[in-house]
């Protein structure tokens, strides 16, 4: 029951935030409190849960007839997604603050619903509701980007909707595909992954789980809805995405290809790595090439989450833990890079490098949270990236060394584009011209919050690995 | 007649007394009276309808079937109709309207139960006479042309089913659909105008010209019963003729899946770039069409609970669709929704809501409709026409997302009057079917499945 409880807490919360919206600032408070709330809750599932790999397991039958049911079970992996999901929650809320004056209720509303399906994805092993929630994420999320977007938010958000969703059918025609093979009518993963399918079979319905995965993920060459939809995005939109719908692909991908389809999977893994290699290298040049701060960052998402998945198709035990840590460190990274933007650009009405600077001199905060965000972004030793790259790296140089010189010179692309950002943010004379106002502590504790998250996933990296340990030995698919 | 025949034609005959009782009050009561009689008959056909679900079916002889299609047919036309009738106060003043609409109904009750060639042809008459005086009636250039059309087309319609039937009587000697079974060229020719004939009524591509227009022009009260009562009552039919299985299979189960497919493909294509709501619901309605095409096309063991499903899903979004279209006054466009959300929060909910179930995302219904199709498809192992599923719904989230947005941004000013709070009453039913058919959908796929269990 607490897992449910886990779901429709957020759902419930964003009824009640719609509701409460008028005078004040009630909705904003109702948002919180459902992620405080939720946080309690995790926090007391993982603490009761019992040693074996599953803090908590629960099933209902939901559409008996269909061989449907809401099939829910928590491990490590589960519980820190879902974490992140909350405190991404909370710090969307505090990053929409000042940013967000109209429609307010159905903002937050959005927001609690996003993370309400993303949630049910992290919980989920019957693989319709996966898709449910999976393609449920995709409208509160659309609404977001379309509603309170920048530009030409409408075109964004329709690329972001249509890219998705139709990538979903991929998944949905293989689900199917996979229960009407089974012996009896059941969607529930854990039965599905007992079934002995022949190799052939296997790759097949694994590139229609990927189609959706690697959309979700922006694996060049899937990637054209995400440019845009990051850079149009509001500021809370722009974190949900990269910290937390890009996640979903990788999560995907995570649990589910090397449960069902093992041997799929290692038929396919070296086109896995060379794709996501070509998406590391393609991701950073280009990012290397942008001037508008939040596209740039936007693209280095495209890198790391092509990372992701050469760290998930090497599929020995050190890339995948790598896959796992670059996972939450991304959402760290790329989350806090996209708020600091997005209160530079409250204040300067721009993103353009060459129109910024200098602002170790003007607003040292701003300064000190772009230094440690952009090495967070280049791998610095020390940050949490670096330790899900190297692990990757590492794990590559066990299956082929070819692809693992690859994904190294993908980290040699990584310095130019983050110290690129950091030159023309922090660096330089100061512009535009009259100073602007430094961050105010409602604005940086986010901030410091996740920069503290990096270090500490950087310094003590067992901290995280031992929570994800049963997860990444569930998903090995080969052994060195 | 028996005690149980009877009761299973006695929805139509209640549905009868009440069209008579409500024109004969025309000249007598006020306009609200003849609502009232014409509701009261709508729903009490469909109490009586309702009664006799699970009862063991009558045996009726040729012209009428008492199976559990047909039961669920008639439920939904007197229910949709009870919809229809909500929003036709303001579309249609004149007291003679719901006399009509209780004939529509009686036409798409029949349809649902015709086991015969002549039932069907009755029902197909009944419904296409009485829908051509309601788009007529406002009597304005585009109501006319609407009926015009429909007029033509119907006629057409009308000549190749019954060019069809007849085809098909010279070689087989039968009108019942039970007797039918021949194998020869008449036979097939005939197969072929019969699904033609139904194909115009059914709106699916080539034969759909006459939807959009009839969207457009006629009022949405009448466009409710054209795009959901009678096409229900004709899917119900080609559902029938499907699973008796007496018609030559290559012509009848393959042009029923070119049809189809060319619908999903031609319809969402075509709906792309109208700006015009009830427009756009013309256009996705022929789509629509088609994706039920497909699932009976299919001839998997679950395509009847399917098509059910797909329809009773169906219906509150396209209601709710058309009530809030009729409720902005006429053929509202895009800039017209602007900032609906501010102003009518109710109609930019229920509208979203609708549009969201027709797109076929979660947690509206349509997502389930949307599993239950490529559920139907996959089991048949028919990956063409689940590549063309798909590639129409991805078109499709294209147009429903454009209008899913424009009632959160931006600022219209309009003039139209606030909603009655009997159309407010049918918003709030539509949004709660349209979310519990979305998140808890076992109750109806039991109904279903309990409606087509033999």
């Amino acid at each position: 029951m607490a897992l449910i409880a886990l779901i429709l807490l957020p759902a419930i919360g964003g009824l009640v935030a719609f509701f409460a919206a008028g005078k004040g600032e009630r909705e904003r408070w109702v948002t919180i409190a459902t992620f405080a709330l939720m946080l309690v809750l995790l926090f007391a599932i993982v603490a009761a849960g019992d040693d074996g790999r599953w803090y908590d397991k629960v099933s209902y039958p939901w559409v008996p007839s269909f061989g449907i049911s809401l099939e829910f079970a928590i491990d490590g992996l589960s519980a820190v997604m879902i974490a992140l999901a909350a405190g991404l929650g909370i710090i969307s809320v505090m990053a929409s603050w000042s940013e967000i004056r109209t429609q307010s209720g159905l903002f937050h509303a959005s927001l609690c619903w996003t993370v309400a399906a993303t949630v049910g994805v992290f919980l989920s092993f019957d693989l319709l509701i996966f898709a449910f929630f999976w393609e449920a994420m995709l409208v509160p999320a659309f609404t977001l980007i379309a509603v309170w977007g920048h530009g030409d938010k409408e075109g964004a958000a329709l690329k972001f909707l249509i890219f998705n969703a139709a990538a979903g059918f991929g998944l949905l025609a293989a689900s199917f595909a996979l229960a009407a093979m089974a012996d009896h009518m059941t969607f529930s993963a854990f039965e599905l992954a007992e079934m002995k399918l022949s190799t052939h079979v296997q790759v097949w319905m694994l590139l229609g789980f990927s189609l959706a995965f690697m959309v979700k993920l922006s694996v060049p060459p899937f990637h054209a809805w995400l440019p845009e939809a990051h850079t149009l995005a509001p500021t809370a939109g722009s974190i949900l995405l990269a910290g937390l719908l890009l996640k979903t692909g990788a999560y995907g991908l995570f649990r589910f290809a090397p449960m069902l389809f093992p041997d799929g999977l290692a038929a396919v893994a070296p086109y896995g790595i060379a794709l996501g290699a070509a998406g590391a290298l393609y991701g950073g040049l280009v990012a290397c090439g942008q001037n508008d701060a939040k596209r740039l960052v936007a693209y280095t998402s495209i890198a790391h989450m092509s990372i992701v998945l050469m760290g998930i198709s090497a599929g020995v035990h050190y890339a995948l833990a790598g896959a796992a840590v670059e996972m939450v460190a991304h959402s760290f990274s790329a989350s806090a890079l996209f708020l600091l933007i997005g209160a530079l650009y409250e204040r300067t009405h721009t993103r353009d490098l060459r129109q910024l600077g200098g602002l170790q001199q003007t607003a040292p905060k701003f300064a000190a949270a772009f230094a440690l965000f952009c090495s967070a972004l280049l791998a610095l030793p020390g940050t949490a990236n670096f330790v899900g790259e190297a692990l990757v790296v590492v794990g590559i140089f066990q299956v082929n060394w070819v692809f693992a010189l690859l994904a190294l010179s993908t980290l040699i692309v990584s310095v130019i584009y983050a110290t690129r950002l950091l030159k023309g943010l922090v660096f330089g004379l100061p512009q535009p011209k009259p100073p602007l106002a430094d961050m105010s502590w409602r604005e940086y504790w986010p901030i410091v919050v996740m920069g503290i998250g990096t270090l500490i996933v950087g310094l003590y990296p067992q901290s995280l690995l031992a929570l994800l340990e049963p997860a990444i030995k569930a998903a090995l698919i080969q052994t060195p | 007649m028996t005690a149980a025949q009877f009761a299973a034609l006695s929805p139509i005959v209640v549905l009868a007394i009440a069209a008579v009782a409500a024109m004969m009050l025309v000249p007598l009561a006020r306009l609200q009276i003849v609502q009232a009689a014409a509701a009261a008959g709508l729903a009490l056909a469909a109490a009586v309808a309702l009664l006799r679900i699970g009862a063991p079916a009558a045996p009726m002889g040729a012209l009428f079937t008492d199976d559990g299609p047909a039961r669920f047919g008639i439920v939904f036309a007197c229910l949709v109709s009870l919809g229809a009738l909500v929003f036709l106060r303001t579309g249609h003043p004149a007291k003679e309207a719901p006399s009509l609409l209780v004939l529509v109904a009686i036409g798409a009750a029949t349809l649902a139960g015709a086991g015969h060639a002549a039932t069907l042809f009755l029902g197909v008459e009944i419904l296409s006479l009485s829908l051509i005086a309601l788009f007529a009636f406002r009597l304005t250039r585009q109501g006319l042309e609407a009926a015009y059309k429909f007029l033509v087309m119907s006629g057409l319609a009308s000549s190749a089913l019954l060019l069809g039937i007849a085809l098909i009587f010279a070689e087989t000697g039968a009108l019942a659909f039970a007797d039918w079974g021949g194998r020869g060229a008449l036979t097939a020719f005939g197969t072929a105008l019969l699904l033609a004939g139904l194909a115009f009524k059914f709106s699916l591509v080539p034969f759909h010209m006459w939807t959009p227009d009839a969207f457009e022009a006629a009022p949405a009260s009448a466009a409710t019963l054209a795009g959901v009562v009678s096409k229900s009552a004709v899917a119900i039919v080609i559902l029938r003729l499907a699973l008796s299985g007496h018609l030559p299979e290559p012509v009848w189960s393959q042009g029923l899946a070119a049809l189809g497919g060319a619908s999903v493909l031609i319809g969402n294509l075509l709906a792309l770039r109208q700006p015009q709501l009830p427009r756009m619901l013309g256009y996705s309605t022929i789509a629509h069409s088609g994706y039920i095409a497909l699932i009976i096309a299919s001839g998997t063991p679950h395509a009847g609970e399917a098509v059910l499903f797909y329809l009773a899903i169906y219906a509150p979004a396209m209601l709710g669709a058309l009530c809030v279209s009729a409720a902005l006054g006429r053929a509202p466009t895009l800039p017209d929704l602007h900032g609906l959300m501010k102003r009518r929060p109710l109609e930019a909910i229920a509208l979203s809501l609708s549009l969201l179930s027709l797109a076929g995302l979660p947690a509206a219904g349509g997502f389930i409709a949307k599993l239950f199709l490529l559920r139907v498809l996959i089991d048949g192992g028919l990956w063409v026409l689940v590549g063309i599923v798909v590639a129409g719904s991805s078109l499709g989230f294209f147009y429903y997302a454009k209008f899913f947005t424009a009632p959160f941004v931006g600022h219209t000013h309009d003039e139209s009057e606030p909603l009655h709070r009997l159309d407010r009453g049918l918003l709030i039913v539509c949004i709660a079917l349209i979310v519990i058919f979305g998140v808890a959908p076992a109750g109806l796929m039991n109904v279903v499945a309990a409606t087509m269990a033999p």
